[in-house]
């Protein structure tokens, strides 16, 4: 393709030259490394060293060890229940936002934005000063009296991980749901109110149907950056709080199996892009029809 | 809106205020506490100190850290705003090839958990036998923000008029000059505010990092490292520096690339 572009001269040659700099980082720094990863996940290891040689056997490994599907099950629920409290909690916010104008709309949207910018292990190491043993969360508790002596319910264990990833996560689904909330036309909340139905008919039946594209969106945009994390289980996790991204990390140090990492990192990147396709998909079937 | 019973808006508010609490409560124990002495694992509340503030200024694995979080964050930015622009001229230009496809892989690093990113880099700068430096972490830091940038800028281009470009052709400018001349103005303040948002970013990138690094560590990577060992007063000094600088990056970033209208306070709806 180059020999004849080089023979048309100069100005057929220009949009070839784009073509290949525009492609060149992308190829090479992003999809080259992606598939030699998912190459990787094919081989082996023996003592210590990698064998170059094509093998299903990391992935019989996983779909047969007691160990590692069980803990693959239980990150998903959590990365699951993770979604649906930080859903609980952003959807007030957002329909508050909504409700506002001007100035004030914008100084909450900024409030809600900083917090996303905010270093990840600054906020995790925050979390964990509130809810460890001796923490702000046992002081509080035993203040009030409701509990005699420090709870360790939620102290290096995976409720632990669940309160923190959902603290940090909260900011990430507020955004889409006011997107959403905001797509609403007035006109229908007007329609429904003309035609006798209560300010809670109208919230129940027409504004939380329409935002539900957005609200699944922003379940699947935390479930995503739930899974994905290693840094909150390992500072908060403790012994118990065991989850697949901790394990992958492992096979990286202290376990010292590469291409086991990376046949695991397959299947977490699997499980990514069929959440980013369901919350995707229910987005364009129903944002889609606006 | 108006609601027929009035304990709905009070619900929301209160609702939203504790949102607030647990999103902002939590980073007020290091800020305060810095400010306080730690003896066998108490606060000391009795007197407060900025020693912690003193004993920083001291500390050199922290300044170097910082040193090399500045060099990434300037590499990445340069780097990705560069690469952002070019690739959203080339999206937009009427010649691209497969731009979809393109764009699916500069948001590939973004939409992946950071860790897959991470890893399929360490495993290809182990492939290629690329030494693990500041340079793999300046590479990863522009793969990752990448995506925003070039999204960010792409948006603007995207909602400069057709026309303006036209006009410029017909007034027998070169592509280049249309370019420098037409475009790079409209685009300056978008450049501006994704390279404040990338360099935010990159300030805080921990998990590719840690993965892709060497020998140097980034500033969320020593304090990673610091952090596990408990909480101790220096930490908390540089938890409350760090989140007064990434707090002023966010809201310079805000000003640049809100729209105006929603900072004049426009009901547009």
């Amino acid at each position: 393709m180059s020999d004849s572009a080089a023979h048309a001269g100069p100005h057929r040659l220009t949009p070839w030259l784009a073509t290949l700099a525009a492609y060149i980082v992308p190829l090479g720094f992003v999809l080259a490394p992606m598939a030699l990863f998912l190459v990787y996940s094919f081989f082996s290891v023996d003592h210590g060293s990698i064998v170059f040689s094509p093998t299903i056997s990391n992935y019989v490994r996983f779909f047969t060890d007691p160990v590692f599907l069980p803990i693959f099950w239980r990150t998903c629920l959590l990365c699951l229940a993770v979604a649906l409290l930080c859903v609980l909690f952003a959807f007030p916010v957002a329909y508050f936002l909504t409700t506002l104008r001007g100035r004030s709309r914008y100084m909450l949207l900024v409030l809600l934005l900083v917090p996303l910018l905010m270093s990840y292990v600054i906020k995790i190491y925050a979390v964990r000063s509130i809810l460890g043993g001796n923490g702000m969360l046992n002081r509080a508790l035993l203040a009030t009296g409701l509990i005699d002596k420090p709870s360790m319910l939620f102290v290096f264990n995976l409720n632990a991980v669940l309160l923190t990833l959902t603290v940090l996560l909260i900011p990430f689904a507020v955004l889409p749901i006011f997107l959403s909330l905001e797509r609403i036309p007035k006109a229908l909340r007007h329609a429904s109110a003309d035609l006798g139905a209560t300010n809670a008919q109208t919230f129940w039946r027409v504004t939380v149907p329409l935002s539900l594209p957005g609200t699944l969106s922003a379940m699947s945009f935390v479930f995503v950056l739930a899974i994905g994390d290693f840094l909150t289980p390992q500072m908060v996790g403790g012994q118990s709080g065991f989850t697949f991204g901790r394990i992958i990390y492992s096979q990286f140090g202290t376990a010292f199996n590469w291409p086991f990492g990376a046949a695991l990192s397959v299947i977490l990147a699997a499980v990514v892009i069929l959440a980013i396709r369901l919350g995707g998909r229910l987005e364009s079937k129903h944002g889609g029809a606006k | 809106m108006r609601f027929a019973d009035r304990a709905a808006p009070a619900l929301l508010i209160t609702l939203t205020l504790f949102v607030f609490v647990l999103l902002y409560g939590p980073l007020m124990v290091p800020i305060v506490s810095s400010f306080f002495t730690v003896s066998h694992g108490t606060v000391d509340w009795s007197q407060p100190t900025t020693s912690a503030y003193v004993a920083l200024t001291q500390n050199d694995s922290v300044l170097s850290a910082l040193w090399t979080t500045l060099i990434v964050g300037a590499g990445a930015v340069v780097l990705s705003v560069a690469l952002g622009t070019g690739l959203a001229l080339y999206y937009a230009s009427p010649n691209a090839k497969g731009r979809n496809f393109l764009q699916f892989i500069i948001f590939l690093p973004f939409l992946m958990p950071p860790i897959i990113t991470g890893l399929a880099l360490l495993i290809f700068f182990r492939q290629v036998e690329f030494e693990r430096s500041l340079l793999t972490i300046i590479i990863g830091h522009t793969v990752f923000v990448l995506a925003l940038v070039y999204r960010t800028i792409l948006t603007r281009l995207q909602s400069l008029s057709g026309s303006l470009v036209e006009a410029s052709y017909d007034l027998g400018a070169s592509s280049w000059q249309t370019f420098r001349l037409v475009l790079l103005p409209n685009l300056s303040s978008a450049m501006a505010g994704a390279a404040i948002l990338a360099f935010a970013l990159s300030f805080d990138e921990t998990m590719i990092t840690l993965l892709v690094t060497g020998t140097q560590s980034t500033l969320p990577v020593r304090l990673w490292a610091m952090m596990r060992l408990g909480f101790t007063p220096d930490i908390n000094a540089l938890v409350a520096l760090v989140l007064l600088f990434t707090t002023a990056l966010c809201l310079i970033a805000v000003r640049y690339l809100m729209p105006a209208s929603a900072v004049a306070g426009s009901d547009d709806n």
